[in-house]
């Protein structure tokens, strides 16, 4: 048991990591505001509906605002709980803004004891009729936002666009890192083999890189569910100017891996094969690093952390998730390592058999 | 300094050879020459757009067929006689730099078969002249190397093609942003970037390929 213990560590993260990561619920969020734009002037009533959210259940009152920015918003007039996923808010909205834009748009803020605060960025588009900053100024009745209530219990966050697919994180993230962490392996198997001509490197760099390439085409398919149910299903995996450098590096690590395994096909002699397909893994890791620096120059990209996206990070992976999406990336990669040495062993036995055969 | 005069003795036979039989120079000047014929009588007329993505297509598969043969055109026992007499770095050297000369050949050759016959579509020649000479310099180191693995096959050229198009992606993707650059399709102020970007890439591959060539050159 004292070699295996890694082996039962991973199986029992992932089994935390599938459990916490699939039952957590999430935090109530606001899915959709009608109408989502008005004139000024008008007394709007929005129809507001809730997600996961238990608005009779608050034992204060629910309050709203739409908020303009950090200093200044407009408090709800009257809000009446339909049910607990539904609500209508009405808003003065004054005559003029004190703004000089001819659209402005507000996020919407909603808060009750049990679900704590949640938002809807740029809920509701306001067009002015006439830009006056100054009146809009004198017209502006400013009630701030104060005493926000915390959500208890542990929940993911509410990300509009994402809703339930950020779950999806601990998956199509998690297996991109352990896909990277196998290949690192596998090229260090490379050289290890270069160093000592010992063809049991050259099996195990074999075996990684096969795991890392499962993984890596793993990852690839959550990925294109994930943006066809996110980015639209127009979303096309395979258009370089429209994916970003994650997705490109993965496409073309999955050539380079392929090229890989064709090379190793190539030749019949054991010795030839592992050194060639030493050297070339070697090389070819060494000159995809540079891709991390070119791809991002080419186009704004709709993937996380690119032109404005949410991404790991600042409030878009919260505690809660961290707890989580560490463990996730430990986890596979542990069950690669582990599916990584399972297959090196069948390498080993196939050419154990093969030479016995053979002699 | 015999490092240094052994490469210059490598890259004379190279050139030697070249000379004598002649074949690989007017082979790929025929294949560019065909093909821009042929993006000619289908385009009729070629907009700079287009111009710039045809250009490095057809100088990538130019660079390929020239590099390919690098180390196949000799054979084996004329192998072992240089592995027995000089020093591997020599011979990656004398390689590399021999087909970065023929590159920037070839690469000339191809911008004057466009400009003859597609259209010259270039607006800031020293710019483009750059990107071509950090191009021949980046795609040389790389196809050289891959050669010398693929030399070793029985069919060298497909694996010549599968093993090398994924690695010089990054080189093609910002020599076509530096020449969409230099024919004014975009305009861009961060371009000393993108030729930091190129002349670190070719750095960090000729670094790999003396590293790796040795082990290669072993058999």
């Amino acid at each position: 048991m004292k070699n295996h213990w890694w082996k039962a560590l991973g199986v029992i993260i992932l089994l935390y990591t599938f459990t916490a990561g699939m039952l957590l619920p999430l935090k109530p969020g606001i899915v959709a505001v009608n109408p989502s734009a008005v004139r000024t002037g008008d007394t709007v009533t929005l129809s507001v509906q809730g997600y996961n959210s238990f608005y009779t259940q608050s034992k204060t009152p629910v309050r709203a605002w739409l908020k303009l920015d950090e200093q200044r918003a407009l408090a709800a007039k009257d809000i009446k709980i339909l049910s607990d996923n539904a609500l209508r808010v009405s808003f003065d909205i004054p005559a003029h803004l004190p703004v000089s834009r001819r659209v402005q748009d507000f996020t919407l803020l909603l808060d009750n004891d049990v679900d704590g605060a949640s938002v809807l960025p740029s809920a509701l588009l306001v067009t002015q009729d006439s830009i006056q900053p100054d009146r809009g100024e004198a017209l502006w009745v400013n009630s701030p936002i104060t005493d926000l209530h915390e959500k208890s219990g542990i929940t993911f966050p509410f990300r509009n666009i994402l809703a339930e697919t950020i779950r999806n994180t601990y998956f199509h993230v998690a297996l991109w890192f352990a896909m990277l962490f196998l290949f690192i392996g596998g090229v260090s198997s490379s050289v290890r083999y270069l160093a000592k001509n010992d063809l049991d490197a050259d099996y195990r760099a074999q075996a990684q890189t096969t795991v890392g390439l499962i993984f890596g085409l793993l990852g690839l398919i959550t990925g294109i569910i994930w943006a066809r149910n996110t980015w639209g299903a127009g979303y096309k995996f395979w258009n370089l100017r429209e994916v970003d450098v994650k997705q490109a590096m993965t496409m073309v690590a999955l050539f380079v891996y392929l090229a890989y395994f064709v090379l190793r096909m190539a030749f019949e002699d054991a010795e030839r094969k592992a050194r060639l397909s030493a050297v070339y893994n070697i090389f070819a890791f060494v000159a995809l690093i540079p891709l991390i620096y070119v791809v991002p120059r080419l186009t704004d990209s709709l993937h996380p952390g690119s032109g404005g996206n949410p991404a790991l990070g600042g409030e878009d992976l919260d505690n809660t998730m961290r707890m989580i999406f560490y463990p996730a990336i430990i986890g596979w990669t542990l069950l690669g390592f582990w599916m990584a040495q399972l297959y090196y062993r069948l390498i080993k036995a196939q050419m154990h058999l093969e030479e016995r055969v053979g002699g | 300094m015999g490092l240094i005069k052994e490469t210059l003795a490598l890259m004379r036979k190279d050139l030697l050879l070249e000379w004598r039989g002649k074949y690989a120079l007017s082979g790929i000047l025929l294949y560019v020459f065909s093909t821009v014929f042929i993006i000619y009588t289908s385009f009729e007329e070629v907009e700079p757009k287009a111009w710039n993505t045809l250009f490095w297509v057809v100088l990538l598969f130019a660079s390929i067929s020239a590099i390919v043969k690098s180390f196949v055109q000799e054979n084996s026992p004329r192998q072992l006689y240089y592995y027995s007499l000089t020093n591997p770095i020599a011979v990656i050297l004398s390689k590399t730099l021999y087909n970065i000369g023929l590159l920037m050949v070839v690469s000339l050759l191809t911008w004057g078969c466009f400009a003859l016959m597609a259209g010259n579509a270039v607006k800031d020649n020293s710019q483009f002249f750059l990107a071509l000479f950090l191009g021949s310099v980046g795609l040389s180191i790389t196809f050289t190397f891959v050669a010398a693995i693929a030399g070793k096959a029985d069919h060298s050229a497909t694996l010549q093609a599968i093993m090398s198009f994924p690695l010089v992606l990054p080189i093609l993707l910002t020599l076509i942003r530096l020449s969409a650059n230099a024919l004014r399709l975009e305009q861009d102020s961060s371009i000393s970037d993108d030729i930091a970007i190129l002349a670190g890439i070719d750095l960090l591959s000729l670094g790999m390929a003396l590293l790796l060539f040795p082990f290669l050159w072993r058999e």
